[in-house]
């Protein structure tokens, strides 16, 4: 096993950017030349005409601008790599995320059909090259830039809103994987296991007792890359504010209130609010896994307040409150009970997202994400497809959608809500409220296959 | 027309039982028809599916051929597994989601037919990291098997090795054939609509792409049940 | 009555030769039988209406079964090839009732009542002839199957034109291929019958699913032979033999449930056979009645005729079937159905 060198490895992966916004610009290769000396200039340049890639390494002061690229298998075959090395990686990677698409939940209305442009042409989506920045004239220069060399085929803009929040009102990113042989004082306070470095990069130990991740040929070139899922995700607030205000009503008068939200409890919830308010607001933090706030609902089921309450050093039991149905519970069960045994912390991802949105014409709003590891199929894949859809940790879930992000229809949605005591209160007919509208599935090249690339001469 | 063409035409009738037209159609007819429509054989396993009842108690029928036919080449697969039962029942254990699983010595394979819940490569990964090695014990008496050891450093290659050599599922209608047809050979399914009257030589062409299949997902005594509601709803603990 | 004019359309394009105005448009011969329902212990469960509580398990709910051939024909052909129906009247307390119509087909020709009348339209019955030696030899050449020769006395039918029709329109297929060979029962009670559109039933929780009910034959499903020649009338005379003597014949209701990804509103596509199913209770028949003519032509089904925890979908095929099966029963005089609009 390779000894871990950060300068291989693009950045925003093992550590987020200290910054605010992004801009994800989605790129085809329309000369091939020039895409190879823009790679090359990326990797190794000083910034001018070109920018730079930013690694992973420990930075002496915080920078203005971050900028990576991720790399469809559309786009390295068309930047040329032979296709005896094409052939060495991933199914799930070489189909594309639209091919992948019942899999992943994206039907209906969150179908690849209904993608606008240009996530519409999966086979034109080469380069997804992201931007970070404070400040949006840093955005517009490497647009620039990046305009001269590669046909801008669109762009999506991201912003962290105040407070780490979502559109949804919570509070977002709270736990990440901590990696071994990685300091991350972002998240020094968070007492969770550790995770190999293969978690997230090839070339590692992983999770899963004895597997290593088959790395692409030529294996010393991509090592230290990662696959990422690029998401936009549409977020309708509206339909979820309203299902929680239905949901108080049905509530108010149910027999088991109590036992779902003490009397007098809405006091210490938001700062104090009305009964109504304050169902609305549990209904919010079981579907969730956490209080808007970022408070876990396992730690404090009646309260929202975080007095030395740890956002992230906590575990689940066949007594949690926490639904087993909620969506972060669904994401990251923890050590708690599955029953894929051998399964607990082997599906972490590394997520990165910024909100979009609201677009001034539709209101469309929601999140830009990426969810990163070192493959699709053990952990993307395998949390949306068996996890946040069909429930198959828990039989108590099984054959039900994540509450937030699920593949719900209403006429057969259904959310169980946990009681003091025991017992639930069960929640039905809500509609999906997260819409995909569109995404790729991109390599996130090593330092040394950037190189690699620029050098081909098919 | 009166029936004094009666015996020509219960004759005609009775085409598809003689002896000679069945010749005639082995070795003419559909290879024919295979020349000039030939269908891509359809990969196996189930189909994705969002629907609850179509991700519990999936079906694997997984035909392994292999290497060594002979009496004695048998035997050793049959220890192979023999000698490995415990772990596999073991690992299956910690799986969780396996309903039933059974090794079958049938002509030159050696065959897991299994019934299990969720993603088929989730099982098989989770799987191979609890008992990778038993896995590569059996996979050497397998032709194929020596490329992808060991198992747990080729966990994607053997996962597709998996899918194609798990059974193609016909679907439970036969008029879902001709889309799954046309989504193989990258069109759009249905566009334009088939000719009913072409849906036997679908199949037919079908069967000389996959020559083994499964019909259908099977028959269920209690459907739409993970391995887990169920021992759960019994009282015997998940 | 929602579009008149469209239900109008509807039921004279079922009008075929050799039907009559004064009987059913469709599933016009049939025979009549009495019996009891009684629900399982979890029928409740899932649907509160009264023939499902544990009230009704006691003594069972009476209820009144028409079995008929689908074809739109007053002449008896028992032996063709045909799809065959089964209504039941389920009698709750208070005078109030509700049926559940069903069929051996399990799956309906069209999505919408425009397709519907469009289908119909194409699929009336035009004359058919055997195929020449020829014309099967090329069928064969072809991997195909020729069309079953016409019964003996069979001057028309519908197979050539509903093929056509499907070979056009994706959404008849799957009705179709199942038509074509869905052959004769030995007897009525040796088929499966299908209520075909999606309901909602409200549960004791108050949950409501959505779900499709069958019948299930406890005799189990057999067809008749297709390469003998076909009998003309015998179902009545079957069912008659076996309700004699006191004897019983009985069928399961099993209930699908919908799932994520089906759309409601279409019976054209049947749900997987690995749906979970609820057995929901046993229907028993004991007698064929005497006062066939008198009595059952005379009762007027209604696939909307419902009752308290059972509600409809969507389905606009099931909504426009109230106002055609209300048009067809005023047409032939029937006793009203509720929805019928006049007077009986």
């Amino acid at each position: 096993m390779a000894v871990f060198d950060a300068e291989k490895v693009q950045g925003n992966i093992l550590r987020g950017y200290p910054l605010d916004r992004v801009r994800h610009m989605i790129l085809e290769v329309s000369d091939r030349r020039r895409a190879r000396e823009f790679l090359a200039a990326a990797a190794d340049g000083r910034g001018e005409d070109v920018p730079r890639i930013t690694r992973s390494a420990n930075w002496s002061e915080r920078p203005e601008v971050c900028f990576n690229i991720g790399i469809t298998f559309e786009g390295l075959r068309t930047l040329g790599l032979p296709s005896d090395e094409l052939k060495t990686f991933p199914t799930e990677y070489t189909e594309g995320m639209t091919r992948r698409a019942l899999k992943l939940g994206d039907f209906g209305e969150s179908a690849p059909e209904h993608w606008p442009a240009p996530f519409d042409r999966p086979d034109r989506i080469h380069i997804v090259a992201s931007a970070y920045a404070n400040a949006n004239h840093h955005l517009d220069d490497i647009e620039k830039k990046v305009a001269k060399v590669f046909t801008v085929l669109g762009t999506r803009d991201g912003r962290n809103l105040p407070d780490g929040k979502v559109f949804f009102g919570y509070r977002d990113g709270i736990s990440q994987p901590r990696l071994r042989h990685v300091f991350d004082p972002e998240h020094a306070g968070d007492h969770q296991i550790k995770d190999p470095l293969g978690t997230v990069l090839l070339g590692y130990q992983t999770q899963l007792e004895g597997i290593k991740f088959t790395i692409p040929t030529p294996e010393d070139v991509f090592r230290d890359s990662a696959f990422n899922a690029f998401r936009v995700l549409q977020q309708d607030t509206g339909a979820f504010e309203t299902y929680l205000t239905d949901a108080a009503h049905f509530l108010e008068s149910h027999r088991d209130v109590a036992r779902l939200l003490p009397e007098g409890a809405e006091q210490n919830i938001g700062g104090g609010m009305s009964r109504h308010d304050a169902l609305r607001e549990v209904v919010a933090a079981q579907m969730c896994g956490r209080w808007r706030n970022g408070t876990p609902y396992e730690a404090s089921p009646n309260s929202d307040v975080q007095d030395g309450i740890s956002l992230t050093n906590y575990d689940y039991s066949l007594s949690s409150r926490c639904p087993a149905g909620s969506h972060m519970r669904r994401a990251n069960p923890r050590g708690g009970p599955i029953v894929q045994r051998v399964a607990n912390y082997t599906r972490r991802m590394v997520r990165r997202g910024m909100s979009y949105g609201p677009d001034p014409e539709t209101g469309e709003h929601g999140l830009l994400g990426n969810f990163i590891g070192a493959n699709y199929g053990a952990q993307f894949e395998a949390v949306m497809c068996d996890w946040i859809n069909f429930g198959l940790q828990d039989p108590g879930i099984t054959g039900t959608n994540d509450p937030l992000l699920g593949a719900n229809v209403p006429e057969t949605s259904r959310f169980d809500l946990t009681l003091k005591g025991g017992g639930h209160i069960r929640l039905s007919g809500f509609p999906r409220f997260v819409k995909t509208r569109g995404g790729a599935y991109t390599l996130l090249p090593s330092l040394p296959a950037i190189r690699y690339l620029s050098q081909l001469t098919a | 027309m009166s029936d004094d063409s009666g015996w020509l035409n219960s004759y005609i009738n009775s085409l598809p039982e003689r002896g000679w037209f069945q010749f005639l159609s082995k070795y003419v007819v559909v290879p024919f028809w295979v020349w000039r429509e030939g269908r891509p054989k359809l990969p196996g396993g189930p189909r994705p599916s969002p629907q609850p009842s179509d991700n519990t108690q999936r079906m694997m029928n997984l035909l392994m051929p292999l290497k060594d036919t002979s009496p004695i080449g048998r035997a050793k697969a049959v220890m192979a597994l023999a000698q490995n039962v415990d772990e596999i029942f073991a690992g299956l254990d910690n799986v969780g989601t396996v309903h039933s699983a059974r090794f079958l010595l049938v002509e030159d394979y050696i065959c897991m037919i299994s019934v299990y819940d969720g993603d088929f490569s989730n099982y098989i990964r989770d799987f191979i990291s609890t008992i990778g090695s038993v896995f590569d014990a059996l996979m050497h008496e397998v032709e194929g098997g020596d490329k992808l050891y060991p198992s747990e450093e080729n966990v994607e290659a053997f996962i597709d090795w998996v899918r194609e050599h798990d059974l193609f599922q016909a679907p439970d209608y036969p008029f879902d054939l001709f889309g799954l047809q046309d989504e193989q050979a990258g069109r759009k399914p249905n566009d334009p609509p088939h000719d009913l009257q072409t849906l036997p030589r679908s199949l037919i062409l079908q069967l000389h792409a996959n020559r083994n299949i499964s019909l259908g997902g099977g028959y269920r005594g209690y459907p739409g049940y993970s391995a887990a509601q169920i021992r759960r709803n019994l009282g015997v603990g998940w | 009555m929602e579009n008149k004019h469209l239900v109008k359309d509807i039921v004279h394009a079922l009008d075929i030769d050799g039907g009559s105005t004064e009987r059913r448009p469709v599933h016009t011969v049939g025979v009549g039988a009495t019996g009891f329902f009684k629900p399982s212990p979890m029928a409740q469960r899932f649907c509160v209406a009264e023939h499902f509580l544990p009230k009704a398990a006691k003594k069972g709910v009476r209820v009144d079964i028409r079995f008929s051939n689908g074809m739109g024909v007053v002449e008896e052909h028992d032996g063709w090839s045909d799809v065959r129906g089964m209504a039941v009247r389920f009698y709750l307390e208070n005078g109030q009732s509700t049926d559940l119509v069903a069929m051996t087909l399990p799956v309906f020709f069209a999505p919408t009542p425009e397709t519907f009348l469009d289908f119909a339209l194409n699929a009336r019955p035009k004359p058919c002839q055997r195929a020449t030696p020829w014309q099967k030899i090329k069928s064969y050449l072809q991997l195909q199957l020729p069309l079953p020769d016409p019964y003996p006395g069979q001057t028309e039918r519908p197979n050539e034109g509903a093929i056509a029709f499907a070979s056009k329109h994706v959404w008849a297929q799957p009705a179709v291929i199942d038509a074509s060979s869905i052959g004769a029962p030995v007897s009525y009670v040796r088929a499966t019958y299908h209520a075909v559109h999606t309901f909602i039933v409200t549960g004791k929780d108050g949950q409501r699913r959505w779900v499709r009910f069958s019948w299930a034959p406890i005799a189990g499903v057999l067809n008749t032979d297709p390469k003998k020649p076909p009998e003309d009338r015998y179902l009545k005379k079957d069912l008659e033999k076996r309700l004699s003597h006191g004897r019983t014949e009985r069928f399961s209701l099993m209930m699908q449930i919908g799932e994520t990804g089906d759309d409601f509103n279409d019976s054209t596509r049947q749900w997987p056979p690995h749906r979970t199913r609820v057995m929901m209770g046993t229907l028993t028949l004991n007698k064929v009645r005497e006062d066939q003519q008198e009595y059952f032509e005379k009762l007027s089904f209604n696939p909307w005729h419902l009752t308290d925890g059972i509600d409809p979908s969507d389905d606009p095929v099931l909504r426009i079937r109230k106002d055609v099966y209300a048009f067809s029963s005023n047409r032939r005089q029937g006793t009203p159905c509720p929805f019928s609009g006049t007077k009986g």
